[in-house]
């Protein structure tokens, strides 16, 4: 009998820390899921729907679900470098008596092939409020930024990965003063 | 036996009790300051960004609004994603919660994410009476040395070399030459160099290439002296020891956004090129 209630009560204690441990674990992971805010970060700030996106049509991601910064550890370049990409941009662009000033920034995916697609806009003002301008002026550079094809991807353990891209223009009287980053 | 179950179940409920989510009002500010710190540092890793890193941040401020580094942090992910109307947002909410130290921070960020180097100007100046017993150094260094890399940025010499000036002779006074931040001298070189000052940019330059060693820039620089000046020959020995820095990848950059004046492979060769044909 004395066994029996010995070994009962040593199946209780390795229950009740066997439950103190899930209980633990299961708190942790309930505390950081419940405690995300779904409805105001559904995703992550660099997130661009497929379906909102301009030229995402044809193009591809290789992991949709692991798509870095451009930025991460060896990031990703343009292939001809910044002073190609700058080059190419400011000969090519007219301003076309533009008078608009402010950010135009153009982001998208350079996908784990070096490959550019998935394009979203963002128009500010110099104080960085969302503006509209010129429509002639952001096809313009929306086509310009487009024919930069090829890039060198991201390379992020041990692999080539996607990357979230995106380069700001900055406009002056419809001159572009810097092209970022 | 029958006691240890019931004993089993209270304790139970007891855990359940304790999880439930905390009344922050109930707290006094130093409980609600180190609860918001322990909520926003504490925890696993997640990406800069991801719904989990910014409801985190949310949750930290929702505790203690006062908590500033969590309500500039709101802003950062944006700033580094190219989103700027995103991150004015919650960059001002961080200045608005603590001037003096967030204030030049967004100034460092205008310099280098927006090149506004006018608004990094203002945001630099205003840390001089936010702070005014101390140099405030956002991200390291001191509003003196960005004002002079801002004022670079203007190519209003004449300010940068000011500001190089007040932020080195300070170094030097209070730690030593050796202590001043190699860039200082290879960007108030650039500013004499720019302005035609060669002999105070030479000099700029020859002490960066003491300190530093292997430094492309610096070496390039002084390379186009000595070619302006018709030293092809020995413009062309720091030329390619330019390169040779350049190649090992001791040249001046940045993370995340291309630096003022950033010289490129291609600089150097071109360089290289033009005074291979003299000779």
């Amino acid at each position: 009998m004395k066994t029996k209630n010995v070994f009962r009560f040593f199946l209780y204690s390795i229950s009740f820390i066997l439950l103190l441990i899930l209980s633990k674990i299961g708190y942790y992971n309930y505390s950081i899921r419940s405690g995300v805010d779904t409805e105001k970060y559904p995703y992550s700030v660099e997130y661009i729907a497929p379906d909102k996106a301009l030229l995402n049509k044809e193009f591809y991601v290789c992991d949709e679900n692991f798509i870095v910064q451009y930025y991460n550890p060896q990031r990703a370049t343009y292939s001809k470098g910044k002073n190609g990409l700058r080059n190419f941009i400011i000969s090519h662009y007219k301003n076309k008596n533009y008078t608009d000033s402010g950010y135009l920034n153009i982001r998208f995916i350079i996908n784990c092939k070096g490959e550019a697609g998935r394009y979203i806009i963002h128009e500010n003002n110099l104080d960085l409020e969302p503006i509209e301008f010129n429509t002639d002026l952001v096809n313009q550079l929306f086509n310009l930024t487009t024919q930069l094809k090829k890039w060198n991807p991201n390379f992020t353990y041990d692999e080539y990965r996607d990357s979230y891209m995106y380069l700001s223009y900055r406009i002056e009287n419809g001159e572009i003063t810097e092209i970022l980053p | 036996m029958e006691k240890l179950q019931r004993y089993y179940l209270s304790f139970f409920c007891l855990l359940l009790f304790f999880s439930c989510e905390q009344d922050y009002s109930k707290l006094t500010p130093k409980e609600r300051h180190d609860l918001a710190e322990k909520t926003f540092k504490d925890g696993p890793y997640f990406y800069q960004g991801s719904p989990e890193t910014m409801s985190r941040i949310e949750r930290a401020i929702k505790i203690d609004s006062t908590y500033c580094d969590a309500v500039r942090e709101l802003s950062v992910a944006y700033l580094k994603r190219g989103i700027p109307h995103k991150w004015k947002i919650e960059m001002d909410k961080a200045i608005a919660c603590d001037p003096a130290i967030w204030q030049p921070y967004r100034g460092y960020n205008y310099l280098w994410f927006y090149r506004d180097y006018k608004k990094a100007i203002v945001d630099f100046n205003a840390s001089d009476s936010l702070t005014p017993n101390f140099i405030e150094t956002p991200q390291g260094h001191s509003v003196d040395y960005w004002r002079g890399i801002a004022y670079l940025g203007l190519n209003d010499y004449e300010n940068s070399i000011f500001f190089f000036n007040k932020y080195i002779n300070k170094e030097i006074e209070e730690s030593g030459e050796d202590w001043v931040e190699f860039t200082a001298f290879l960007y108030r070189g650039i500013a004499y160099y720019e302005s035609n000052n060669f002999e105070e940019a030479l000099i700029n330059f020859n002490k960066l290439i003491h300190y530093s060693k292997q430094t492309a820039d610096g070496k390039y620089y002084k390379a186009l002296i000595l070619h302006q000046q018709n030293e092809n020959k020995k413009a062309l020995k720091y030329l390619n020891e330019s390169i040779t820095d350049f190649n090992k990848g001791y040249f001046n950059d940045r993370p995340y956004v291309e630096t003022l004046r950033q010289i490129y492979i291609q600089d150097l060769e071109q360089l290289k090129e033009k005074i291979k044909s003299i000779n």
